[in-house]
């Protein structure tokens, strides 16, 4: 076992500030519109913020390192699989030639009748304009 | 069970609160092999009465609607009350200690409450039942299950809660095997059988809390709407699919690990050979349990996902064949030459090596996109577990029974009986489920209570296997119990088949309370027959 390690004060005190200070940054950045990234930036200080918890909180810096080898691999499963998810979900129905099969399943969602029409990069569209085929490009 | 033997686990202490509340390995170890037994069984019933349903074209027997709850039940029992917490549970909780050297696994209050969250769940995956069952099949697709009136939230409520009880024995495993290992054992000097319980529990900790996941998500949206899996409400039911296979694929090497150090212990003990390729077979379950994560999407053929996801899933499943492969190889060389005896362990380690490897091959076919995409749902799909799960997993896990029966309890069951039912084993499952492949191939679909003519030859040969199949195991069971009504003791130092680990050569059988009388000391690797002599003491 590794021995016991003491954290002063003072590191406690600036990482609860941060942590504050992130949350700080959670609220802001929900009023900034960087449509697709929205969830990205999102996630990103999510993370950032649990690592912190987990490292300084929670002791895993200091700790037996098979610990956060535990630690890393449970985040590289994640990107795993969201990244091997997204495969699928942001190029299905790419051989289709049918429009309607080819759009982005949410996209024709009931739901999104409700709301302005946006294209993948959030920006809004012409409701009438049959803009399907520019999405062929970006991929 | 007997006065005349000195002390061990089984009687002493006694009483029932003793058992009820023991923190001792081998007990809980024997609290869930009687739970797993039992649901076993109730799951086999399940499937005899399907079976019959199918044996002629028509419903003569039960309803359509009977049906979906009988395979749905069948599914889940099998799989998430018997085969992923039991099997572990069970064996894996008895030898694990014993045979790193160590006193008990390193938190054995987890390990008694990990007992009782999998009971807890149980309980509601029972309340279903009595509640009228539900329809939705093992694997809860959406559209259907958030629609389904039938009892989806208690059935996958109660599979969340047992997925808490695995993870916690995962956990306590690794720390096992970390932290308690007796000095000089070293990671190359343990028995395979541990190495595979190893993997399996960090597939079991990185995979189960997804599941957890997915059954919440599900229940979420049943009663909220939350929009995760429908469409109209900007949700994708195919991501349900990911969710749920991100975890299921990792889960069948949750099932299938244990069974390969099963089989990784009985082949050289009963070849009386040194086991051929050690690090080869220890680092191919490493490989395995990664490279199971990421082929999930061979299970989405047909679901719509991309092309591209298509081809990436559809290559990667390929390679799951190369440690599987090793460790086939590995097994049999590690024959070659040897001294095999045809104990009943042996037999049954012969047939996961016949059975499994068909599985394994056919899974390969499945794995191809532009084949699966003909087979998905049907009958091959059907077969092709059934040769992994019951001719690999099951098989195993019949086989460990027997092997370490004489060790667990300290009696010998009737050999002649054991070999008869191996033998009727492999042969009821080869007659049940062979002409399922055959039945995919042309067309038979899955889960339905009916069929066309033309199909009725091989589903009626299919029924008629299945009770030879089913007889076999029962009886194979009851003879083991018998043993305890027969009580033909083995001497309690005795090592029948002349094994090497340390659960055979340190420790009395049944073992003592605390395991070992003193912490004991490493003589020999867990398979040097080719440099020390131990005798069998079973003639
Ligand atoms: C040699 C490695 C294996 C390969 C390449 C493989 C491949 C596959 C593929 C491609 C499918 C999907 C078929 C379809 O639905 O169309 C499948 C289904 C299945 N496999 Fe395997 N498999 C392998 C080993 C195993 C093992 C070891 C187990 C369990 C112990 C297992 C259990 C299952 C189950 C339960 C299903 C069906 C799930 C369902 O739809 O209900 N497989 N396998
Ligand atoms: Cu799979």
């Amino acid at each position: 076992m590794s021995e016991h390690h003491i954290t002063p004060l003072r590191t406690y005190l600036i990482i609860a500030a941060s942590l504050l200070f992130l949350s700080g940054v959670t609220v802001w950045v929900s009023y900034v519109d960087l449509g697709p990234l929205n969830i990205v930036v999102a996630m990103l200080v999510a993370t950032v913020k649990a690592s912190l918890v987990a490292f300084f909180f929670m002791h895993l810096l200091w700790d037996d390192k098979k610990n956060l080898t535990m630690f890393l691999m449970s985040l590289m499963f994640f990107g795993i699989f969201v990244t091997i998810t997204l495969l699928d979900t942001e190029f299905r129905g790419d051989l289709d030639l049918n429009p309607e099969v080819k759009d982005p399943i949410n996209k024709r969602a009931a739901f999104y009748d409700t709301l302005p029409l946006t294209d993948s990069h959030g920006h809004p569209v012409d409701e009438h304009s049959d803009d399907h085929h520019e999405d062929k490009d970006h991929h | 069970m007997s006065e005349n033997i000195k002390q061990n686990y089984l009687n002493h202490p006694k009483g029932l609160m003793s058992w009820l509340l023991t923190l001792d390995h081998k007990r809980i170890g024997l609290m869930y092999l009687v739970s797993g037994i039992l649901f076993f069984f109730l799951g086999g019933l399940l499937a005899l009465v399907m079976r019959m349903e199918l044996a002629a074209p028509g419903n003569d027997f039960i309803s359509n609607e009977t049906y979906n709850n009988v395979y749905t039940l069948h599914g889940a029992i099998m799989i998430f009350l018997f085969i992923i917490p039991a099997i572990p549970g069970a064996l894996g909780n008895i030898l694990l200690p014993l045979m790193v050297g160590a006193k008990d696994v390193a938190f054995p209050r987890l390990n008694l409450a990990s007992f009782y969250i999998y009971s807890f769940g149980a309980l509601f995956a029972m309340y279903t039942i009595i509640n009228g069952g539900v329809d939705t099949g093992w694997t809860f697709y959406t559209p259907y299950s958030t629609q389904s009136t039938s009892n989806v939230v208690p059935m996958t409520l109660g599979i969340f809660i047992i997925g808490f009880s695995s993870i916690l024995t995962g956990l306590n495993f690794i720390a096992t095997v970390h932290k308690m290992r007796i000095p000089g054992l070293t990671w190359y000097k343990l028995p395979l059988f541990v190495w595979a319980l190893y993997g399996t529990s960090l597939v079991q900790i990185t995979a189960t809390p997804v599941l957890a996941i997915t059954m919440v998500l599900l229940i979420l949206e049943r009663f909220l709407g939350i929009g995760i899996f429908d469409p109209a409400l900007g949700g994708d039911p195919v991501l349900y699919q990911h969710f749920f296979w991100f975890y299921s694929h990792p889960a069948v090497y949750i099932m299938i690990l244990p069974a390969f150090g099963i089989i990784s212990e009985i082949i050289p003990v009963h070849s009386r050979k040194k086991i051929w390729g050690y690090k080869f077979i220890a680092y191919s379950t490493l490989s395995i349990a990664f490279i199971g994560f990421l082929v999930w999407g061979h299970h989405m053929f047909t679901s719509g996902q991309s092309v591209f996801s298509q081809i990436v899933f559809s290559f990667i499943t390929y390679f799951v064949g190369i440690p599987t492969g090793v460790k086939i190889f590995s097994w049999i060389l590690t024959m070659y030459k040897g001294q095999v005896s045809f104990t009943p362990p042996m037999l049954y380690a012969l047939s996961f090596l016949f059975l499994f490897t068909i599985g394994g091959l056919t899974g390969i076919f499945l794995g191809a996109v532009a084949l699966d995409i003909h087979l998905h749902d049907t009958y091959f799909v059907v077969a092709h577990f059934h040769y992994v799960m019951q001719g690999g997993t099951i098989v195993a896990f019949l086989g460990g029974l027997h092997h370490w029966w004489p060790k667990t309890f300290g009696v010998m069951y009737n050999q002649t009986i054991a070999k008869i039912c191996a033998v009727g084993v492999f042969l009821g499952f080869n007659g049940t489920f062979f002409p399922q492949f055959l039945l995919g191939l042309r067309g038979m679909p899955r889960r339905y209570a009916t069929y066309s003519e033309e199909f009725v030859e091989l589903h009626s040969y299919s029924t008629f296997w299945s009770g030879i199949l089913g007889i076999s195991i029962f009886i194979a069971v009851m003879n083991l119990f018998w043993s305890f009504i027969k009580k033909n003791k083995v001497d309690p130092g005795s090592n029948p088949w002349g094994a090497m680990t340390l659960e055979w050569t340190h420790t009395s059988s049944p073992p003592h309370p605390h395991n070992f009388e003193e912490e004991p000391v490493l003589e020999h690797g867990p398979y040097d027959y080719d440099k020390v002599i131990v005798e069998k003491t079973y003639k």
